[in-house]
């Protein structure tokens, strides 16, 4: 459009060089093959459900009877995306998550940097966190409702937890891969420890935090639900027992994959607050050709 | 009495950045048995001289550097720069500070600021200039150095070359005394280098820095040295001081002059000898 036979072409920009790669993106095979697959999967879940009804798939929904339940204004069996309780499930858990996930960050991250940048720090509380860490979260579940009280309490406590071991140590081994040359160059150069705190320790871990935080935000939805299961009043992980209790097997399945999607969505919003934060990262990964 | 002669020396030249060690060792015991890296080393380096060292690989340059930077202690013996004690018996350690810019072996340049932040930080950090006043004098200080076009870029985005030549920039932004690179072109192509070396003695002749480089390119050295310093392999002491007499300003051509090739077969055979030495012992320690 802009560029002709005699004038050097120009670079798109904004819009323009949006709809460029969206342009670009379709003329490759990927978005076809992710297209065929998702049918294929779907195809052979009727296949096996609703088409052949293999022996024991004939107890679970199919992809014909979820999808007429979850966009039916009259859900047969009492959750669809016009009913106001499937919204309150997914309000209530994400508000858990946003919760949950905040405080550890807000803990976890600084608490990992410390600990990479001093080893004195680090001595006094690492070796409390590696022995805390492998100790799985349905295990904490007794502890937490003995602790805290009500529904919120605990629930929130034990996606916290999960979510910021992984922050802390993703952070701490964030400052540990850290090349010792940009320190001594931070030394040179008449920094103050502040300064190296500033400049080197938190943008140099920045990569690997935003691994962990990714990683962080899955765990913590794992732990919602499961927690949830255990002890809740609401939520898709209620929705879930709930439903498998009362022998109602479409909003369990509708539940389900609402998590990934919203789980499959946080993730995206993370990676994105990342790439923005570290456009250097994206730009040097870029010239590598990854 | 070494004291007097030092302080003629430094009262002599006018320029900035002498450097004077003496009798300098150091010992590591990183596994209870005692490395000599470096042993009873005595250098003596004018201001705003070219000291190119040489010697074989582990010998132990590299300790040097980083006694006289201030990244590690010394053992014993001293180090003095201008007359003022670095380090010394009261005081292994010298303090980092930006009179004395490291460029590194890898480089180092900040990946996560831009080409004009990386040179723009010193100032900064040492408030010698307000964050605004550092980014144009850093943006001023790259374009001089031919890279006016990339300062917005991140050190990933460029080649090495213009990496090295930014980080030699954000040394310079300081006004250090004594410039120390540690085999700064050693992953470059012959071609990057030659360019490289012109660069760097095109910012000698402008500044007039003093420069301790460590290399393993005796015709590196010999180009851009006023001395060669061959030291042993290890543990690291002087052997000999070849004296470049060629004059500046240099250029390319000079490398395939009468003189230049004497002088390296000089180097040659003094950097040989170690060499093989190091070999041998290196040899026997895998044995």
């Amino acid at each position: 459009m802009n560029s002709s036979a005699n004038t050097t072409p120009v670079a798109p920009e904004g819009f323009n060089l949006f709809i460029y790669r969206v342009k670009k993106k379709f003329t490759g095979p990927d978005p076809y093959l992710t297209v065929a697959g998702v049918f294929l999967w779907l195809f052979t879940y009727w296949v096996l459900c609703e088409g052949l009804e293999i022996w024991r798939f004939t107890k679970l929904p199919g992809p014909v009877a979820i999808s007429k339940d979850w966009f039916s204004t009259t859900p047969f069996q009492g959750i669809s995306i016009f009913t106001a309780e499937y919204y309150e499930h997914i309000y209530v858990s994400c508000q858990r998550i946003l919760i949950a996930f905040g405080i550890a960050t807000g803990l976890g991250v600084p608490l990992g940097l410390f600990m990479g940048w001093s080893r004195s720090i680090r001595d006094y509380i690492f070796p409390v966190i590696e022995v805390l860490r492998p100790i799985p979260i349905l295990a904490w579940v007794p502890l937490s409702i003995l602790l805290l009280p009500g529904f919120e309490g605990p629930v929130i406590f034990l996606a916290t937890l999960a979510s910021f071991f992984v922050t802390t140590l993703n952070a701490m081994l964030g400052v540990d891969s850290i090349d010792e040359e940009y320190f001594r160059a931070a030394g040179c150069l008449g920094s103050s420890r502040w300064d190296v705190f500033k400049n080197v320790v938190v943008p140099g871990a920045l990569p690997f935090i935003f691994t962990g935080l990714q990683i962080s935000i899955g765990v913590a939805w794992f732990s919602l639900v499961a927690a949830e299961m255990v002890s809740g009043d609401l939520g898709l992980g209620y929705l879930i027992v709930d439903a498998y209790m009362n022998n109602v097997t479409v909003p369990m399945v509708i539940a389900m994959i609402t998590l990934g999607f919203i789980g499959y969505f946080s993730s995206a919003c993370v990676r994105a607050l990342g790439d923005k934060l570290m456009g250097w990262h994206v730009k040097e990964l870029a010239q590598q050709g990854r | 009495m070494k004291e007097e002669s030092m302080a003629k020396n430094t009262s002599k030249t006018e320029k900035k950045g002498a450097l004077s060690i003496k009798n300098v060792t150091k010992i590591y015991d990183p596994t209870g048995v005692n490395v000599m890296a470096v042993d009873n080393c005595s250098m003596e380096i004018a201001g705003g001289e070219v000291c190119m060292i040489v010697g074989p690989s582990g010998c132990g340059k590299t300790t040097l550097l980083n006694a006289i930077a201030g990244f590690h202690s010394i053992t014993e013996g001293s180090i003095h720069l201008d007359g003022e004690l670095l380090c010394g018996p009261e005081r292994p350690k010298a303090e980092q500070s930006a009179e004395r810019m490291v460029v590194f072996q890898h480089g180092a340049l900040f990946p996560w600021k831009t080409l004009q932040e990386n040179v723009a930080y010193g100032p900064t950090v040492q408030k010698a200039l307000s964050p605004s006043q550092a980014m144009e004098k850093s943006g001023q200080m790259l374009a001089e150095a031919g890279l006016g076009n990339f300062i917005k870029k991140f050190p990933g985005e460029v080649s090495s070359g213009m990496a090295r030549r930014a980080e030699i920039v954000r040394a310079l932004i300081n006004n250090p005394k004594v410039l120390l690179l540690d085999e700064p072109y050693r992953a470059m192509d012959a071609l990057t280098k030659q360019i490289m070396h012109e660069s760097l003695l095109e910012t000698y002749d402008r500044t007039g820095v003093t420069i301790f480089f460590i290399t393993h390119d005796l015709e590196e050295a010999i180009f851009l040295g006023d001395k060669v310093h061959i030291v042993t392999t290890r543990p690291c002491q002087l052997k000999k001081t070849v004296e470049v007499k060629i004059p500046r300003p240099r250029s390319y051509e000079t490398q395939s002059s009468e003189k230049f090739r004497k002088l390296l077969v000089e180097v040659n055979d003094a950097v040989h000898e170690e060499a093989v030495k190091a070999f041998k012992a290196g040899e026997r320690e895998m044995a």
